[in-house]
């Protein structure tokens, strides 16, 4: 029982790491933009795209590869920001269509290129760290759980450090404040698209050789990352990161000791509860309401 | 507008709408009547928005009016007919005991909590394979019993007859919605959604008049759901999923909801192109990229929808007809 | 309900539906085949979205299928020649298009004889089967019912083949006692999870826990690889599930360390699985779909046309796409060339009965009977022999054929048990 309920903690983190990284990225994009980019399921499912491109197909090293993905994806979000959401700015619901128009182009686009069924992605390492026989951690996932760890301690030393940083959250916080002081939002917009792009191109570059690389893979990720940012109080960068661990652990724990359609509908409860009793989530302020 | 212009419009137009399956083939008419269908719908969808929110779990409440309907006509053996208002009902009560905990939320929050609810009652349909059939669903639904009016025989597998029958049932929930909104009730929508905070001081309970507009939209929506349910025989949750409702999504913001007949336009234009002119061109493969481009070309260059299109062909039409009498 | 007797109704539906395509070839009603006229099939199964990898892949096969059949000359009716042209219809796996989409088909395109993949879609194109009797294929067996004639499931008895894989298991490895079982909560996933419950108790394998079911958007499988290793079981069943869920839970199963037995319905990419995984993993695994350039399928028993030439057409062609569906709704159409050249006519109602007359017709896997009254109401499957696959250094090959109606006799009370448990009896739907 002890080595279900650790292999399960092992689990969960992993699933927390990878969430972590999607969701913050739409935290980051909904705050500082008003904007809720339906399209970042499909973000993920182009950065484990340049995976089947580079690694599987031209052999090309995976650390490469996934700083290619980083990359990459991001410019996919300034090219989403330069020609959809900057010439919708105050327009919400217009942006919310852009961007399922913009799903559904990228979709079909991987489909054509690559077909509709499922490509293959080698291991980069095989290798496991045996705590005991029925506790494993595969180190593909601790690579996932460290480079999210690093990614996101980044993220946050560059928003409290830098000037960008502070101008980003200054956006985030009130629009017309921020112009006031000078803060242009043509630039945290982009600074913010191309952050949000490259966390989930880089999740779906490192997660490839676990899940299975499909055009259509973005959207449960999607709904997951909603109830994350949800539960953690949307435009709350500490909250979604602290969501998407109970979230993870949640809906993993429900699936070994239940089973995964149960799991769903308590991750969905969860969210719901939330929403009814502190609608701005746990870290969320309550003006945005 | 005179009188009689007004009466020779209406005419046309149910002239217009009574001749339109006897030009298209089969399949067309297939298509015509799920869209007949779909704009009961969006319309139905646009009188919530009128408050100001945007539901993500309408096509739900539209699959709550299906499942019930056919449940009840199947397991209770109701007459079909009634088991549609049933079933509509069902929906409107069930929007009233979500409305509770979703009506704490607003706008984004909202739209969120929506779609928790909605896929939350989805995974029930899933989950309970009894009464709901789990994830295959509901199969051999009833359909709407044939009868013979005399001046027309209505055989309903047959697509004419279900369409004639589909759109009297969903002109007279367009109807019905059309006076809410032209009543002091549906001013207060208005109010609710762009007054807030005045409609609230002048002793309006905003709360009651959401409630009020979710409640109706659902209802119609069930409706939908049921007459979608008895024609095709059978439902199942993935019927009622977001993709679904994305498409709801995008019928009413290109079409553009500032008036009445907007949803209506969106609805009508994206299922010809994507159901119709795409397939005819035969790329299977590439169509859910052209619908994708279309959606975001129109929210970029028509940012108030296609009914502003129209509305501009239909006043530089107006300035022709002026002309003869010196302009302005 | 009020209702006409069915044939005085379907006579009215028919006439008025010729009163529709008057003018136009496309009728119902009996239309002699011009000379040289291509003969169109059509093809209703979703070609995108997230079920594409069950429509598509197949209508790529029959193309090619059509190209080397009209290469040698096309059906043969009468003594004369026809080319086969493939009319693709994508029903997005949505009930409302399908029958949208038969509705094309049939009347306004006037095919002889449409292949579905089923499921989901079939209720909504069953009201179309009935009204004008048009032949329809379905690979999914729980689709068919005593009350439409016109629906066969001739390639594919999903889940029914299940059966041998589990039964030559318990033969040759009389020592595994345990399994446990996980399945998506799906119309596919159901029927296969009753069906291998029937056939581990016909083989005196104890189930140690209940089926293990996730929902179809799951992505992370380590929690359910978890699950299934915690009651250390001698065989691990991984039911029908797609090659998107096979593929990480048995990388999963392969990182936390299990050792024991596999078994599972389809193994799509298997060698991509080896390369996540490891040979030795790999060895001795047990599921249902032959590679096509398998030795076993040269023999004068199987019947498909150069199964191996096209194998490698296909992976020539489309790169990466294969699977079962790919070479399924292929061998489909081999049954109705054989039936159509045999009745020496394309109309639906004549290749039906040429099919069907001898009791027995010609599956891919030999000759077979046809079969079902007993779970779907009507003979209406073509059920024989399926071939167990195994995975022997890296590589799948067929070990035998092996007998599902067989099985049946013996153990036939078990699955009508657990399909009914799960509710998927024909009359409770």
């Amino acid at each position: 029982m002890l080595e279900l309920l650790l292999q399960t903690g092992l689990n969960a983190l992993y699933a927390a790491a990878y969430l972590s990284l999607v969701a913050v990225g739409l935290v980051l994009i909904f705050g500082v933009m008003g904007i809720i980019n339906f399209a970042h399921g499909e973000l993920f499912m182009l950065g484990a795209y340049v995976v089947v491109a580079l690694y599987s197909g031209l052999q090309m090293p995976f650390v490469l590869v996934a700083a290619i993905g980083l990359v990459f994806v991001g410019c996919v979000g300034i090219l989403m920001e330069l020609s959809m959401f900057r010439q919708l700015r105050g327009n919400p619901l217009g942006g919310l269509v852009a961007s399922i128009g913009f799903l559904m182009v990228l979709q079909a686009l991987v489909a054509m290129g690559f077909g509709v069924r499922m490509e293959h992605v080698p291991p980069f390492t095989q290798d496991v760290i045996i705590l005991s026989e029925r506790v494993r951690l595969p180190v593909q996932r601790l690579i996932v759980i460290i480079v999210a760890v690093m990614l996101l301690v980044a993220l946050w030393l560059f928003l409290k450090r830098t000037k960008f940083g502070w101008a980003l959250r200054a956006s985030a916080q009130d629009k017309e404040a921020a112009a006031l002081q000078g803060i242009s939002l043509r630039t945290t917009s982009l600074i913010a698209m191309f952050i949000g792009g490259a966390l989930a191109g880089i999740a779906g570059s490192l997660t490839a050789p676990l899940i299975s690389v499909t055009p259509t893979m973005g959207h449960s990720v999607i709904v997951a990352a909603f109830i994350v940012i949800i539960v953690g109080g949307i435009g709350s960068l500490e909250g979604a990161v602290l969501a998407a661990f109970i979230y993870a652990f949640v809906h993993t724990g429900v699936t070994t000791f239940l089973d995964g359609v149960i799991a769903d509908i308590v991750g969905l409860a969860l969210m719901l509860a939330v929403l009814v009793i502190r609608p701005t989530g746990f870290f969320g302020s309550a003006d945005r309401a | 507008m005179p009188r009689w212009l007004v009466a020779v419009g209406v005419l046309a137009t149910a002239a217009l709408l009574l001749a339109l399956p006897h030009v298209l083939s089969f399949s067309q008419r297939e298509v015509l009547v799920f869209m007949t269908i779909n704009i009961l719908v969006v319309c139905s969808y646009r009188l919530l928005t009128l408050t100001g929110e945007w539901s993500l779990g309408h096509v739900v409440m539209m699959g709550v009016g299906a499942y019930a309907s056919a449940l009840l006509a199947k397991k209770v053996g109701v007459f079909v007919p009634l088991a549609m208002l049933l079933g509509a009902f069902t929906a409107a009560m069930v929007a009233l005991v979500l409305s509770v905990p979703l009506f704490r939320m607003k706008g984004f929050y909202f739209l969120i909590g929506s779609f928790a609810a909605g896929e939350i009652i989805r995974l029930l349909w899933k989950r309970f394979r009894d009464p709901f059939g789990g994830p295959k669903g509901i199969k051999r639904i009833d359909p709407m019993p044939d009868f013979d009016l005399g001046i027309w025989n209505f055989t309903f597998f047959d697509p004419v007859s279900y369409y004639y029958f589909a759109l009297l049932v969903v002109l007279a929930g367009l109807f019905v919605m059309w006076r809410v909104e032209k009543s002091p009730i549906g001013l207060v929508f208005h109010a609710v959604h762009w007054q807030d905070n005045l409609a609230r001081s002048a002793g309006i309970s905003v709360r009651a008049y959401r409630t009020l507009a979710l409640v109706l939209s659902s209802g119609f929506a069930g409706l939908a759901g049921a007459l979608l349910a008895h024609y095709i025989g059978t439902v199942n949750p993935n019927m009622f999923d977001i993709e679904q409702m994305v498409y709801v999504l995008t019928w009413a913001i290109v079409g553009g909801t500032a008036t009445f007949y907007g949803p209506i336009i969106g609805c009508v234009v994206l299922t010809v192109v994507n159901e119709i002119v795409l397939r005819e061109i035969g790329l299977e493969q590439g169509r859910p990229m052209i619908y994708g481009m279309l959606l975001i070309g129109t929210v970029l260059f028509l940012p108030k929808g296609l009914e502003d299109l129209f509305h501009r062909l239909s006043r530089i039409g107006l300035l022709f007809s002026r002309q003869p009498r010196g302009g302005q | 309900m009020i209702s006409f007797p069915r044939l005085t109704k379907r006579q009215f539906v028919q006439s008025m539906i010729a009163g529709i395509a008057a003018g136009t070839a496309a009728g119902l009603p009996r239309t002699a085949l011009a000379a040289g006229e291509t003969i169109r099939i059509g093809f209703l199964a979703p070609l995108t979205g997230d079920v594409a990898a069950w429509g598509l892949p197949g209508l790529q096969g029959c193309e090619i299928w059509a190209e080397w059949i009209n290469e040698a000359g096309g059906i043969v009716i009468n003594g004369v020649g026809h080319n086969i042209e493939f009319v693709g219809y994508d029903n997005e796996y949505d009930p409302s298009k399908a029958r949208a989409g038969a509705s094309k088909l049939v009347i306004d395109d006037g095919v002889k004889f449409v292949m579905m993949l089923g499921g989901d879609t079939w209720p909504a194109v069953q009201p179309v089967a009935d009204q004008t009797g048009m032949l329809f294929s379905t690979l999914l067996p729980s689709d068919l019912g005593p009350d439409t004639p016109t629906l066969i499931a001739p390639a594919e008895v999903h889940p029914i083949y299940n059966v041998t894989g589990v039964e030559w298991l318990a033969e040759n490895y009389p020592e595994l006692k345990t399994a446990v079982i996980c399945a998506q909560d799906d119309a596919l996933g159901l029927p296969s999870v009753a069906t291998y419950l029937a056939a581990f108790e016909g083989a005196g394998i104890e189930m140690l826990e209940d089926p293990l079911l996730f929902d179809p958007s799951t992505t992370d499988f380590a929690p359910v690889a978890t699950r299934m290793l915690s009651s250390d079981p001698d065989i691990i069943c991984l039911d029908t599930c797609y090659s998107a869920y096979v593929h990480p839970l048995m990388e999963q199963l392969f990182q936390q360390g299990y050792e024991g037995q596999i078994i599972s319905c389809t193994l799509d990419f298997y060698d991509q699985i080896t390369a996540k995984t490891s040979v030795e993993f790999m060895e001795g695994v047990v599921f249902q779909f032959p590679d096509f350039d398998d030795p076993a399928l040269e023999a004068d028993n199987v019947n498909f046309r150069d199964p191996g030439k096209f194998f490698d057409e296909f992976n020539e062609r489309y790169p990466g796409q294969w699977g079962a569906v790919s070479w399924e709704y292929a061998a489909i159409m081999d049954l109705w060339k054989w039936a159509a050249e045999k009745a020496n006519s394309v109309e639906p109602a004549d290749v039906l009965a040429a099919m069907t007359e001898t009791g027995q017709g010609e599956h891919i896997f030999g000759t077979a009977d046809w079969w079902g009254e007993d779970l779907f109401g009507i003979n209406n499957s073509l059920v024989g022999n399926w071939p167990v696959v195994v995975v022997e250094n890296g590589t799948a090959r067929i070990k035998e054929f092996r007998s599902i109606p067989d099985w049946y006799a013996r153990h036939g009370d078990l699955l009508k048990q657990y399909m009914t448990d799960y509710g998927l009896m024909w009359n409770q739907r």
